[in-house]
C-alpha cells in the first residue's frame, strides 16, 4: 500500500511567503499569550491545593461546585472522565488559614492568653501548622482554647524544642479535611470519608518550578542547536531552531486559547516535542545535504523542493504512526495523562508542518542573506 | 547466509531470551514466574508512587536552627580572633583551654537573640581591638552598636538568606544520600521552599518507620572533653523530685587520677524527659564554655542500683562538658561497622581525614588521662578516658548499653554508619506533612493507562502491517523487541515506571517505528530506481542510518534535560523515553537488518514487497 505517491517534484517553496507570515504571526501570538491572557497554570506553577475526591454516590458537577462555593471555597471543579462520582477540586489557597486571618489569630492569642505575649508566629508553607514562640510558659490546652475562640480549627497543640524557648505548634485541620467536613455537613452520607489524594504547592515553590521549567526549555533548545550545528553546518542550525520555537509557541497558544491547564507534565510534553520535532527537520536536512552532492547545479530552492518531496511520505507516515500511539491516551487517559497527550499531539502536528514551511525556507533565506557571496 | 549473519541473529536471539528472563519476574502478578527465575533475577521494574501508591513525607528544615548554629560558631571564632589580638596565642595555632580561659577573663563573648553576638570587654582599650575592620574580616558579620566596652555585632541579613538556602539544599542532599545508603530504591527527595519532600513508593510500614528514623536524625557527631575539674553539679541546690546526685571516681588529668565528681541521675519511666527538662532550666547558669549533656547510664558501673530488674526502663545521667567541640563529624572520612573480638560486639570504626586526624591527635594529646565524650545529637554515647595521644586518625564508637541485644546493637551500628557517611544535617528537621497515596487510585489509573498503551501499540502494529506488509512484519517484530528490551533494561536498572512512563512506552513505540519507516521508504526508493532487492536493502540501511541516529539523539537530549528537571512521575517518563530511544536504535537498525538480510539472502527473494 502506498498513500503518498508524489508525481514529480512538489513546489513547496512557492507559497512560502504568506505561509511563513501566518506562522510567524501565530508564533508571536503564542509568545504574547504567555503574558496576556496568560496560561491557565496548574497548582504546580501557581501554588494551591488539589484534592481528589470520590463520592459514595454520583454527584453532579454543578451541584458540587455550588455546594463548595456556599461553604466559602473558591474552587475549580474538574470531573474525572468516566466517573460520575469522582472529582478534582482545586483551591488557590494552600493553607486552611488565609493570610489575612493570621494577623487576627495573633491578636486573638494575645487577647485570650492573659499576661503572656507572643514573640513570633509562623504558618508552615503547607498551612497545616502554625508555630509560635511565647514569652513564658503556657498550657497547650489554653492555647488550643484561644485558637478555637479565634475560629481556627485545631487538631492539637504541643510544646516542642527546649522548655526555655517556649515554642509551641498547633496542628490545624487541613484544607482537605475541612472541605470534606463541610461536604459532610451539606451532602450527608454521599460525601467521601477521606480524599483519594491531596497535593499542595506553596506559591514560592510554584514560582521556582516555573523558572526551572523555562530554564529547562531554553537548555534543551541550546543543546539541540549545538548538536545540529556540530553534525551539519552552522547554516542549518537557525532554521531548525526557529522551527522548534515555533512548535513550542504554537502549542502554548493552543493551551492558552482553550485554557487547558499548564503544569509539569505539559512542560514535559513540550520538551519531548522539542526533541521530536527537530527529528523531522534533521531528516530533511540530511536529504538536502545528500542531494547537494548529487545535484551540484541546483539552487537551494530546488534542493529543498526535491528533498522535501522525497521525504514527504516518510514525514507524514512517521507523524501519523506516532500520533496513533498517543491518541488512545487522549481518549482514555487519566486527567494528567490526557493533558500530556494533548500537548504531544498538537506539538507533533505543528512539528511536521514547521519542518517543511519554517525550517527549510528559513535556511534558504539565511543562506541567501549570509552566504550568497561566499 | 554468511557467518556474520548467524552471529548477529544469534546475538539477537540471546538478548531476546535474556530479556524474557529478566522481565518475567516484573510481570509476575499477571504471568506467574517460576521460582528459579525469581531467585536468580532480583531486580524488578518499580511501579511509581502514582501507580502503586506510597508514602510522601514532607519535612520542614528548621533553618533558624542553622542560623543559631552559625551564630554559636561565630562566638567561638570571635573569641579565637580576640585571643590572637590580645597576643594570648598565635594565628593558626589551636588554643588550649587554659589560653581560652585567659582570653575569657578579659572579654565575655555571648550570643544575644538569634543573630547577634555581644562582646563585653573589661577594659576600653581591649574593646578597640575589635575594630570595624576586624569585624568585616569575618565576611558575614556587621557591627550593630558600640559603647566604651560593649560591642554588639550581628550576622548580615543577606548572609542569613544564604544560610537558609544552603541549609535546605544541604539537608536535601544529606537525606537523599542517607536513603541511598540505606539501599532503599525508587525514592525521590526534592526541596520546596524550606520543605523537603521524600517520596517512597509502596514500601511496607516497617521500612517506613526505619526510613523516618534515619531521615530525621541530625547525626551531629562531636568530640568534647569532660570537665572533671569544676564539679559544678555539686553546687546545685534543690534538685527536683526523681533526680538524684551521684558521684564517681574519674581521671582528671595525669596529676589528678582519682578525682571524685558528681553527676545527676534519673531513673525509670520518663527519666530522660525529666532530666532533660531540669538541665534545660539550668541554661544560662552553667559556667561559661561548659554544658550539661545527657547520656545513658551504664548500669554495670552503677554501684548504688543493686540487682536491677530485667527490662527496666533505661536510666539517664549527666556529663559536664567543655562545650567547644574541636573535632566533629565533618572531619570523618570513613565510617564502618566492625566487631570487637573480645566480647563479639559490633562497634562503629571511624577514620578521620587529614585535618581531622591532626585535630584529633592534638585534642587527645592535650587531654591525656581525661575523659572524652563522644556526643551524637547532643547525647553522650560514651566517655572513655584518653590513655595516650591517639595518632593516625582512627577512633571507635561503642554502642548500646549492656542491656541491648546483639542484633539491636548491630542495627544501631549500621544506622549510625549510614548517617555518618552521609554527613550531618545542617539543621534539625521536623516532619511537616505526610501523605499516603491510596492504592485504589493507582489501580484505576494503571488500568486506564495500560489500556491506552496497549491500544496505541496495537494501532501502530496494525498500521505498519497494513501499510508495508512484509516489511511491516519486520517493523512490527522490531517494535515488539523494542518494548521487551526497554522493559528488560528498566528491570535491570530497577527504574521506576510511572503513569506518564506508561505513556512514554507507547510514545517510544510510535517514535521507534520512525526508524523502520525511514528504512522502508528508502528501500522503496531504491527499488523504484531499479535496484535489486539485495542492493536496495543494503543501501536503504546505509543511507537511512545517520538520519535515524541524529533524529533519535535529539529526542534523547530532551530526555536528559527532562530527567534533570523533572520530579517523580515526570522523571519516570524521562527514563522510559531515554531507554526506549537507546533500544529503538538497536531494534530498528540492527534487528531489522538481520530480518531483512534473511529475507533477501536466506529466502533469496527477488522482488521485495515493501508495501
Amino acid at each position: 500500500m502506498e498513500i503518498f505517491k508524489p508525481k514529480g517534484t512538489i513546489d513547496f517553496m512557492k507559497h512560502r511567503g504568506p505561509i511563513i507570515g501566518v506562522s510567524v504571526l501565530l508564533a508571536l501570538c503564542g509568545l504574547l499569550s504567555v503574558f496576556w491572557p496568560g496560561p491557565n497554570y496548574g497548582i504546580d506553577f501557581k501554588g494551591g491545593t488539589e484534592v481528589q475526591l470520590r463520592f459514595k454516590q454520583p454527584i453532579e458537577q454543578g451541584k458540587l461546585r455550588q455546594t463548595l462555593s456556599t461553604a466559602g471555597y473558591d474552587t475549580e471543579v474538574v470531573n474525572v472522565e468516566g466517573r460520575a462520582d469522582e472529582y478534582l477540586v482545586r483551591v488557590g489557597a494552600v493553607s486552611s488559614l488565609p493570610a489575612e486571618k493570621v494577623a487576627s489569630v495573633k491578636q486573638a492569642l494575645n487577647w485570650n492568653i492573659s499576661g503572656v505575649k507572643i514573640d513570633e508566629l509562623k504558618v508552615s508553607p503547607g498551612g497545616d501548622k502554625i508555630t509560635f514562640r511565647m514569652r513564658d510558659e503556657v498550657d497547650p490546652a489554653q492555647i488550643e482554647a484561644a485558637l478555637k475562640a479565634a475560629d481556627v480549627e485545631v487538631r492539637s497543640v504541643n510544646a516542642f524544642g527546649s522548655s526555655e524557648q517556649h515554642r509551641y505548634e498547633a496542628q490545624l485541620v487541613g484544607l482537605a479535611d475541612q472541605m470534606i467536613k463541610s461536604l459532610h455537613d451539606t451532602l450527608g452520607e454521599a460525601a467521601p470519608d477521606e480524599p483519594l489524594r491531596v497535593e499542595w504547592v506553596g506559591p514560592k515553590a510554584g514560582r521556582q518550578l516555573r523558572d526551572a521549567a523555562i530554564k529547562s526549555i531554553l537548555w534543551t533548545i541550546l543543546f539541540i542547536m549545538g548538536y545540529v550545528a556540530m553534525r551539519f553546518d552552522l547554516r542549518f542550525a537557525p532554521g531548525g531552531i526557529v522551527a522548534l520555537m515555533h512548535d513550542a509557541l504554537i502549542t502554548v497558544l493552543v493551551f492558552v486559547v482553550f485554557q487547558r491547564e499548564v503544569n509539569l507534565s505539559t512542560v514535559a510534553a513540550l520538551l519531548t516535542i522539542l526533541g521530536y520535532s527537530i527529528n523531522d527537520t534533521i531528516v530533511i536536512f540530511d536529504r538536502i545535504r545528500e542531494n547537494m552532492t548529487r545535484m551540484r547545479d541546483a539552487s537551494l530552492y530546488e534542493l529543498i523542493n526535491v528533498s522535501t518531496t522525497q521525504t514527504l511520505s516518510r514525514s507524514i507516515l512517521t507523524s501519523l504512526v506516532t500520533l496513533l500511539s498517543i491518541i488512545p491516551f487522549l481518549i482514555w487517559g487519566t486527567p494528567v495523562i490526557r493533558d500530556f497527550a494533548l500537548a504531544l499531539v498538537i506539538g507533533m502536528v505543528v512539528g511536521s508542518y514547521s519542518t517543511i514551511y519554517i525550517a527549510a525556507p528559513i535556511t534558504e533565506w539565511m543562506d541567501k542573506k549570509l552566504f550568497s557571496r561566499a | 547466509m554468511d557467518r556474520g549473519w548467524y552471529l548477529r541473529s544469534g546475538l539477537v536471539l540471546c538478548l531476546l531470551a535474556g530479556s524474557l528472563f529478566v522481565v518475567w519476574p516484573s510481570v509476575d502478578a499477571w504471568l506467574p514466574a517460576p521460582a528459579w527465575i525469581k531467585d536468580r533475577v532480583s531486580s524488578r521494574i518499580a511501579p511509581g508512587l502514582d501507580i502503586k501508591g506510597g508514602l510522601r513525607l514532607t519535612y520542614e528544615v528548621e533553618v533558624d536552627e542553622a542560623i543559631r548554629d552559625r551564630r554559636d560558631r561565630l562566638v567561638d571564632d570571635l573569641l579565637d580572633r580576640l585571643g590572637v589580638e590580645f597576643g594570648t596565642f598565635k594565628q593558626d595555632e589551636r588554643p588550649t583551654r587554659e589560653q581560652l580561659d585567659v582570653v575569657r577573663a578579659r572579654v565575655r563573648v555571648e550570643p544575644v537573640g538569634d543573630r547577634q553576638i555581644r562582646a563585653t570587654f573589661k577594659s576600653a582599650s581591649d574593646a578597640k581591638k575589635l575594630s570595624l575592620e576586624q569585624i568585616r574580616k569575618f565576611g558575614d558579620l556587621k557591627e550593630e552598636s558600640r559603647t566604651e566596652t560593649v560591642v554588639t555585632v550581628a550576622i548580615r541579613p543577606d548572609m542569613i538568606d544564604d544560610l537558609r538556602d544552603t541549609a535546605v539544599g544541604q539537608a536535601r542532599e544529606t537525606i537523599a544520600d542517607r536513603i541511598d545508603k540505606l539501599g532503599v530504591r525508587e525514592t525521590s527527595v526534592t526541596a520546596r521552599g524550606t520543605d523537603i519532600a521524600v517520596e517512597i513508593p509502596g514500601a511496607d510500614e516497617a521500612s517506613f518507620t526505619r526510613i523516618r528514623e534515619i531521615i530525621s536524625r541530625t547525626a551531629r557527631l562531636e568530640f568534647k572533653v569532660v570537665d572533671d575539674d569544676s564539679d559544678y553539679v555539686s553546687t546545685l541546690a534543690e534538685l527536683p523530685a526523681g533526680i538524684e546526685r551521684q558521684s564517681e571516681v574519674a581521671s582528671a588529668g595525669p596529676e589528678n587520677p582519682q578525682r571524685v565528681v558528681t553527676y545527676l541521675v534519673a531513673r525509670g519511666e520518663g527519666a530522660r524527659q525529666k532530666l532533660a527538662g531540669y538541665v534545660d532550666s539550668l541554661k544560662g547558669k552553667v559556667p561559661e564554655g561548659r554544658e550539661l549533656l545527657l547520656g545513658e547510664l551504664d548500669e554495670s558501673e552503677d554501684v548504688s542500683a543493686g540487682p536491677k530488674p530485667a527490662n527496666s526502663a533505661k536510666s539517664w545521667r549527666t556529663y559536664l562538658l567543655h562545650s567547644r567541640a574541636d573535632v566533629s563529624g565533618e572531619d570523618v572520612k570513613e565510617a564502618f561497622t566492625a566487631f570487637d573480638q573480645e566480647n563479639n560486639r559490633p562497634y562503629v570504626a571511624l577514620n578521620f581525614n587529614q585535618k581531622g586526624a591532626d585535630k584529633f591527635g592534638q585534642l587527645t594529646g592535650r587531654n591525656v588521662k581525661r575523659r572524652m565524650a563522644i556526643v551524637l545529637d547532643d547525647r553522650v554515647e560514651s566517655a572513655p578516658v584518653i590513655q595516650t595521644e591517639i595518632g593516625g586518625g582512627r577512633c571507635q564508637i561503642t554502642l548500646g548499653g549492656a542491656a541491648s541485644s546483639y542484633n539491636e546493637t548491630l542495627q544501631e551500628a549500621k544506622d549510625l554508619v549510614v548517617v555518618l557517611r552521609a554527613g550531618a544535617l545542617p539543621a534539625p528537621i521536623r516532619p511537616a506533612n505526610e501523605q499516603l497515596i491510596g492504592p485504589s487510585l493507582g489501580a484505576d489509573a494503571i488500568e486506564k493507562s495500560a489500556l491506552g498503551a496497549l491500544l496505541g501499540i496495537a494501532l501502530v502494529v496494525g498500521f505498519m502491517l497494513l501499510y508495508y506488509q512484509v516489511a511491516g512484519i519486520v517493523a512490527d517484530v522490531a517494535v515488539l523487541l523494542n518494548i521487551l528490551f526497554l522493559l528488560a533494561l528498566m528491570a535491570l536498572f530497577e527504574a521506576t515506571l510511572t503513569l506518564p512512563g506508561v505513556a512514554g512506552i507507547a510514545l517510544t513505540v510510535g517514535m521507534a517505528v520512525d526508524a523502520n519507516v525511514l528504512i522502508n521508504e528508502r528501500i522503496r526508493e531504491e527499488l523504484r530506481a531499479g535496484k535489486s532487492a539485495r542492493v536496495a536493502v543494503d543501501q536503504g540501511f546505509d543511507r537511512a542510518f545517520w538520519s535515524i541516529f541524529d533524529g533519535q539523539l535529539t529526542t534523547f537530549i530532551s530526555g536528559v534535560v527532562l530527567f534533570q528537571y523533572g520530579t517523580g512521575p515526570i522523571k519516570g517518563f524521562a527514563v522510559t523515553l531515554m531507554i526506549g530511544i537507546a533500544t529503538s536504535l538497536f531494534t530498528g537498525v540492527f534487528c531489522s537488518r538481520v530480518m531483512f538480510d534473511w529475507i533477501v539472502r536466506g529466502l533469496r527473494v527477488k522482488s521485495l514487497k515493501v508495501g
